[in-house]
């Protein structure tokens, strides 16, 4: 089909866009390649560099952007396809429909004129053929003419028959006959003029006998239209008719031959019959159709006339003009060879030439379309049109204008016609073309939103996808940070492990150095006392230093509390006492209020409690400058059920608490088996400081947070001390937070969560107070200080006055004397008469030395006013650190020798009211006795400085040896610490005494005395513990034993040195033996498991035969071949820690254990928490520090010692 | 007595200067201290101990390192142990050294390991010719009839 072929540009022609979108993949893809090319050449840099991030990112960059562009051109290039095919199918469809139609169309539209030409033809025909029949009648009738008559008569039969026929027919152009005489008759109708003629030439010329003599074959080369035309002779006479009627309208006229119209002669008729051709006439400007038939004689041999009958086709054209008119488009029709016949327009079809009109062809029509239309065609077919076809051309450009051309041959007998038809594209497919182009317009700028959405779209994905792999190359980046961060905080704590030998050495040599100086004879008392109080400030301060050493472990979370008893008030007592030392130099008082229901054990951390309170304590010192700081505590108890014991512990006897504590000690062992009592212990920490704003009260827990940044430049610190205490505090399960007070200053609020154990007593104050009719008058210048004091004693029953300065002072000795006045009539004699009454009340005056103004002599006037009270009150004074030497002398050499340090607190008081009672009692059993009591005895009875190193050390000894032996293995360590602190304390009870060497026999007499008189006594441990103290010969010993320490203090002990490094088995073998000991080596762990094992089976023999004596102890004592175990941890075969474990489980067999001490190089806790865990008791740092290693050796094998 | 008090002066110059220069420290004061009548050649024999231990260390150290598969647990026992002696005698240099190589034993860093093996082996030679030197000068004290002098 001719549309198909049509089809073949238009797919070329899409094929071209297509192509290159292809080349522009393919390019992309190339692209692509390039790019993945050149990513793993840098993959292969990558590996080779080792420096990946940066290059992996970029070459995802780059992969990103490629898949990025890649995407956008497959959505593009789809859009693109699915637009063209959806404008491709809806134009293709409407094309082809509409195709078909206009086809129809056009075909419809020739076969109109067509049908019309074939009618104008078949009339023609039917015409001439009837005429053609009537003729033969006519002239059979009047066959043999035999005069001009009867010649005439046929002529005007004839020409009625002959206009009948042409009336009848309207379309007619005219009907001729040519007779073969050369006569002719013609009727000839004018359209244009529309006149009627009759046509005829001369009778006159004509013989009847030319009609007839005919040789056939003769008188038809006779026939020719020279005869008719060259028949100048001939006049021809045009006679106009009425076209209706046919009458003669007018004269006939004689016309010139040349404005005859055609008359078909014999020529036209060679072989007989019908013929057909286009002739022109000068009276039409159209062709003319004519044919020409023959009129046969009757006998059908010769022809006796011609009939010729012309038809115009102009209404052919008129009708092709109507036709196509609607269509603006045009029609024509030619002959074969290409003359034009009829057209639709109103152009001459003839051309004016000298010799007349002719016949023009259709490529010189004066119309341009039908011109160009046939050239068109010729240049398309040439000059071969290919005959009994149809052609179709589909826009053929004709001028500025796109047109369909077709052409159809017309076969007609004899006259062969083409008819062509050209009709505008616009017409038929206009609207569509308008329509698709709007359509194509349409689809393309909605695909292309589509695309600009759709690269958008991907845009914005890949964005998302290109971001993530930014966070993770940030992610990686930051992983690599933390990486390093973790490796510098492991050189962190390579450094903390390092430097916590660094800094806990020169420590240790200032601890030493100051043991060393305290020893030293040659100090006076004062020096003495501050080289005591140096020693423990340093302790604290290597408390403190371990403590911020162990920081980095308390913020990691692995800060073990240890869970050992201790005494919490003595504890507190002692932290108040060196605070208070700081406290000197301002005006400020330092108070603690302990309340009575406090259990005197608590079981808990003491160095994290303390260190919580010297914190607290610490802070409020710092920022207070005038006014107080209190420690107060209360309790909460959980149990109801230890709630009623303590209400029974209360009424008990002090022979039972007594024995309760034996009991106690002998259940030590089993101690981690007991059921617990948990209890809340409440503190406060109140100042009259600078206070903190409310809005900071969350944030000064915080680490580096301190209430005013002003802070560290004027009182200087870190900001750690809270953070500290809270870490701590919640550790112990406790909570603590800054409280409102009314007043200026800060509250700190905390409870602590402690054990107690099960058996715990109070702290067993003299629950006799009120009967023992007392009279207290507190002459302190500290305001809290005297507060408490006098309320607590109130509460206890008894009687009590203040006073705080010397003027209210003596104002109430007056007072309280004009009462007593009654019974004690003067002053001046005041033994006999008082005795019964100072039986019933004592009068106490605690008095403040900074009552008595030293700053001038006055104190000296004051002292003899008081003096004149002596020896009817107690005195007690509360001294301070700075006190000078000869008040105190002065005091002593007056007899005042009850003195306390500040600060005084509840112990204190307790300890004067105990020495008062006491005194008394001693008196009255003298008087009972009749012994006259002697001012020295009382003067040595009161020989007492009540300090807090002895009520330290007092407690400490208070129960014998053998309870500090089953101690936890930890506080070992710690109670040999403190057991040198004793031997320092020890020496200077000594130095007190001597000082008052005189006096030093006779105390020791009294002693004894004392100790057979004052049995039974509720107050009988703690007195005698004081007085031990004070005991020169104890003290002897103990100093005796210090030096034993120093040169053979481990003499006796057995000892089995398991290391492996030959130099260090050598030191301390050294180090051992000239303590006295023997040492045994052995190379490596498994030969001490052995040297152990060996000898723990010997023994078991022995002690079966023992046995019987039922002290199991003994025997086992003598039984183990070592005493003690040193082990280093890290040894070939075996090292310290499986030998450890090896031989604990071995002890289970036979329930003896060994004290093994750790060796190791190693200087962290955790190391130290390793060593504890396999079952060693302690645990030494290399190189070993003689002194300490005795200690350590000392307080694990005192047992046996 | 005129050179014994010149050797003297030079033996308190030379350790002055050991302990100044860090290649000994408190620990050899300690090592001096133990040694009385009853031990009259402790220093002597602790430090030759000293010195056979560390030859041998260092060449179980050498060994152990070129071996193809090298076990940094050994290494690091063997430094351990090294670190022990030298810190007993008071061979502070050598002790650091020691500490230092624990670290790159605990990263498994071969080429630290080597590198401080000749530190370690560099600063043993340096130390064993102090104290040889010294031991030598006390020796000279001794045959000229004086005494050691003691270095607080």
């Amino acid at each position: 089909m001719a549309f198909e072929a049509n089809k073949t540009p238009d797919i070329s022609s899409e094929s071209e866009p297509t192509g290159r979108i292809f080349s522009r993949i393919f390019d992309f893809f190339n692209f692509g390649r390039k790019f993945g090319n050149q990513r793993s050449n840098q993959d292969v840099e990558k590996e080779e560099i080792q420096y990946p991030s940066p290059l992996c990112l970029s070459s995802s960059y780059y992969s990103v952007f490629v898949v990025r562009l890649a995407i956008m051109v497959m959505l593009a290039i789809l859009i693109g396809l699915l637009t063209l095919l959806t404008w491709h199918f809806t134009r293709v469809y409407t094309a082809r429909s509409l195709n078909t139609l206009a086809y129809e169309l056009r075909h419809e539209l020739l076969q109109r004129p067509i049908l019309r030409m074939w009618n104008i033809l078949n009339s023609t025909v039917e015409v001439a053929t009837s005429h053609v029949k009537l003729s033969e009648y006519v002239i059979r009738r009047y066959s043999k003419p035999v005069n001009q008559a009867q010649q005439v008569e046929l002529y005007d039969v004839m020409r009625d028959v002959t206009w009948a026929l042409f009336a009848s027919r309207r379309a007619l152009n005219s009907i001729t006959i040519s007779y073969k005489n050369g006569f002719v008759q013609a009727f000839h109708r004018n359209h244009k003029s529309n006149n009627t003629y009759y046509i005829y030439s001369d009778l006159a010329n004509y013989s009847i006998s030319g009609l007839y003599g005919v040789n056939m074959l003769s008188s038809h080369q006779g026939w020719n239209d020279q005869s008719i035309h060259n028949n100048m002779s001939a006049i021809w006479y045009r006679e106009p008719l009425d076209p209706v009627s046919g009458e003669k309208i007018g004269k006939p006229k004689k016309i010139p031959p040349d404005e005859l119209i055609n008359i078909a002669g014999i020529s036209q008729v060679p072989d007989g019959t019908a013929s057909w051709h286009v002739a022109v006439s000068k009276y039409t400007d159209s062709p003319l159709l004519s044919a020409a038939l023959p009129v046969w004689d009757p006998s059908h041999e010769s022809i006796v006339a011609v009939v010729g009958v012309t038809t115009a086709l102009y209404s052919v054209g008129q009708l092709m003009k109507e036709l196509v008119e609607v269509h603006s488009g045009h029609i024509y029709l030619t002959s074969q060879e290409g003359w034009l016949l009829a057209t639709s327009t109103n152009t001459p079809l003839l051309m004016n030439s000298t010799t007349g009109p002719k016949l023009m062809m259709a490529a010189d029509s004066a119309d341009n379309v039908i011109r160009s239309g046939s050239e068109c065609l010729q240049k398309t077919y040439g000059s071969k049109f290919p005959s009994s076809q149809e052609v179709h051309i589909e826009n053929a450009r004709l001028g500025n204008q796109l047109y369909y051309i077709d052409s159809f041959f017309l076969n007609l007998k004899r006259l062969p016609m083409v008819g062509v038809i050209i009709i505008p594209r616009k017409y038929i497919m206009g609207k569509v073309d308008e329509k698709a182009f709007k359509t194509l317009m349409i689809l393309i700028s909605a695909s292309l939103c589509i695309i600009v959405v759709g690269c958008i779209c991907v845009f914005i994905l890949t964005n998302g996808v290109s971001k993530e792999m930014k966070l993770r190359a940030e992610l990686i980046s930051h992983l690599d940070a933390r990486r390093k961060a973790e490796a510098s905080s492991n050189y962190k704590s390579q450094f903390l492990a390092n430097m916590s030998h660094e800094l806990r050495t020169p420590m240790a040599a200032v601890i030493g150095l100051l043991d060393i100086l305290i020893s030293d004879d040659c100090l006076t008392n004062e020096q003495y006392a501050m080289i005591t109080q140096i020693r423990k400030c340093s302790s604290t301060l290597l408390r403190l230093l371990n403590n911020i050493l162990d920081l980095s472990k308390v913020e990691s979370g692995k800060l073990v509390l240890e869970e050992t008893e201790f005494d919490l008030g003595r504890e507190l007592e002692g932290l108040i006492d060196m605070f208070s030392v700081q406290c000197i130099n301002h005006n400020v008082e330092t108070v603690l209020d302990l309340s009575d229901d406090m259990p005197k054990l608590v079981r808990g951390d003491s160095g994290r409690v303390l260190q919580i309170f010297a914190n607290l304590i610490n802070n409020s010192i710092k920022f207070t400058t005038s006014g107080y700081v209190i420690l107060r505590g209360w309790c909460e108890n959980l149990d109801a059920d230890s709630n009623a014991r303590k209400l029974s512990t209360n009424q008990m006897d002090s022979w039972w608490a007594q024995k309760m504590k034996l009991k106690r000690q002998g259940w030590h062992g089993k101690r981690s088996s007991k059921k617990d009592n948990k209890i809340i212990l409440w503190f406060e920490v109140d100042d009259t400081g600078c206070g903190i704003d409310p809005s900071k009260w969350e944030s000064v827990f915080e680490s580096f947070e301190q209430a005013d940044p002003s802070t560290t430049r004027l009182h200087g610190g870190t900001g750690l001390g809270l953070c500290i205490v809270r870490t701590l505090v919640n550790k112990m399960n406790g909570e603590i937070k800054v409280v409102k007070k009314s007043g200026p200053g800060t509250l700190m609020q905390l409870y602590l969560l402690l054990n107690t154990p099960a058996e715990s007593t109070k702290q067993q104050y003299l629950s006799n107070l009120e009967q023992q009719n007392l009279t207290v008058l507190l002459a302190l210048n500290g305001r809290m200080t005297r507060m408490i004091m006098s309320q607590w004693l109130r509460k206890k029953g008894v009687n009590t006055y203040e006073a705080s300065d010397w003027n209210q002072l003596t104002q109430n000795l007056q007072e309280l004397f004009k009462v007593q006045g009654l019974t004690q009539n003067s002053l001046s004699k005041p033994e006999e008469p008082n005795l019964e009454s100072s039986i019933a009340s004592v009068l106490i005056i605690i008095i403040d030395i900074g009552l008595l103004d030293s700053s001038t002599d006055m104190w000296k006037q004051q002292l003899d006013v008081l003096q004149a009270y002596f020896g009817l009150v107690k005195f007690a004074w509360v001294l301070n650190h700075d006190i000078s030497k000869t008040i105190k002398t002065e005091l002593r050499s007056r007899g005042h020798l009850l003195m306390v340090n500040r600060p005084l607190y509840k112990a204190k008081m307790i300890q004067i009211l105990e020495a008062v009672i006491r005194d008394r009692n001693f008196q009255l059993q003298n008087n009972v006795n009749g012994l006259p009591t002697t001012v020295v005895e009382r003067q040595h009875h009161e020989c007492l400085e009540i300090d807090a190193i002895h009520t330290t050390s007092v407690s400490s000894d208070d129960s014998d040896k053998s309870e500090k032996v089953s101690y936890n293995p930890i506080s070992a360590l710690r109670d040999a610490e403190k057991s040198s602190e004793h031997f320092s304390e020890a020496l200077y009870l000594q130095r007190v005494i001597r000082s008052n060497s005189s006096s030093s026999d006779l105390t020791r007499a009294n002693l004894e005395e004392d100790a057979s008189d004052m049995d039974g006594l509720g107050q009988r441990r703690i007195e005698e513990q004081l007085w031990t103290r004070s005991f020169p010969e104890d003290q002897a010993s103990t100093h005796s034993y210090k030096l034993v320490n120093e040169r053979k203090s481990l003499e006796g002990l057995r000892i089995l040195l398991a290391e492996d490094t030959p130099v260090l088995q050598r030191v301390a073998t050294i180090m051992l033996e000239k303590m006295g000991a023997k040492v045994v080596v052995v190379g490596d762990g498994i030969q001490a498991v052995d040297a152990l094992k060996y000898t723990s089976h010997s023994n078991e023999y022995r002690k079966e035969s023992l046995l019987i004596d039922g002290n199991l102890r003994t025997t086992q004592t003598e039984a183990l071949p070592y005493d003690l175990v040193l082990m280093d941890c890290q040894m070939p075969k075996m090292d310290g820690y499986e030998a450890t474990r090896a031989i604990r489980k071995s002890e289970l067999e036979t329930g003896l254990h060994i004290p093994i001490v750790a060796l190791t190089a190693h200087a962290m806790s955790s190391d130290e928490a390793k060593c504890l865990e396999v079952g060693m008791d302690a645990y030494l740092t290399k190189p070993i520090d003689c002194k300490r290693m005795v200690t350590t050796i000392l307080s694990l094998t005192k047992r046996i010692v | 007595m005129e050179i014994v008090g010149q050797l003297q002066k030079q033996y308190v110059d030379f350790i002055n200067s050991l302990f100044r220069e860090g290649y000994l420290d408190d620990q050899y004061v300690q090592l001096q201290k133990l040694q009385d009548d009853s031990n009259p050649e402790f220093v002597v024999e602790v430090v030759s101990i000293f010195f056979e231990d560390s030859e041998k260390l260092l060449n179980d150290l050498a060994s152990s390192l070129q071996q193809q598969v090298v076990d940094f647990k050994k290494v690091d026992g063997y430094v351990h142990q090294f670190k022990g002696s030298s810190s007993s005698v008071g061979a502070q240099r050598v002790k650091n050294a020691c500490v230092a190589f624990r670290n790159f034993c605990d990263e498994k860093n071969l080429d630290g390991c080597s590198r401080f093996l000749n530190l370690v082996k560099q600063e043993f030679y340096l130390v064993k010719n102090k104290l040889e030197t010294l031991l030598r000068l006390e020796q000279q004290i001794l045959q000229a009839g004086g005494t050691v002098p003691l270095i607080e």
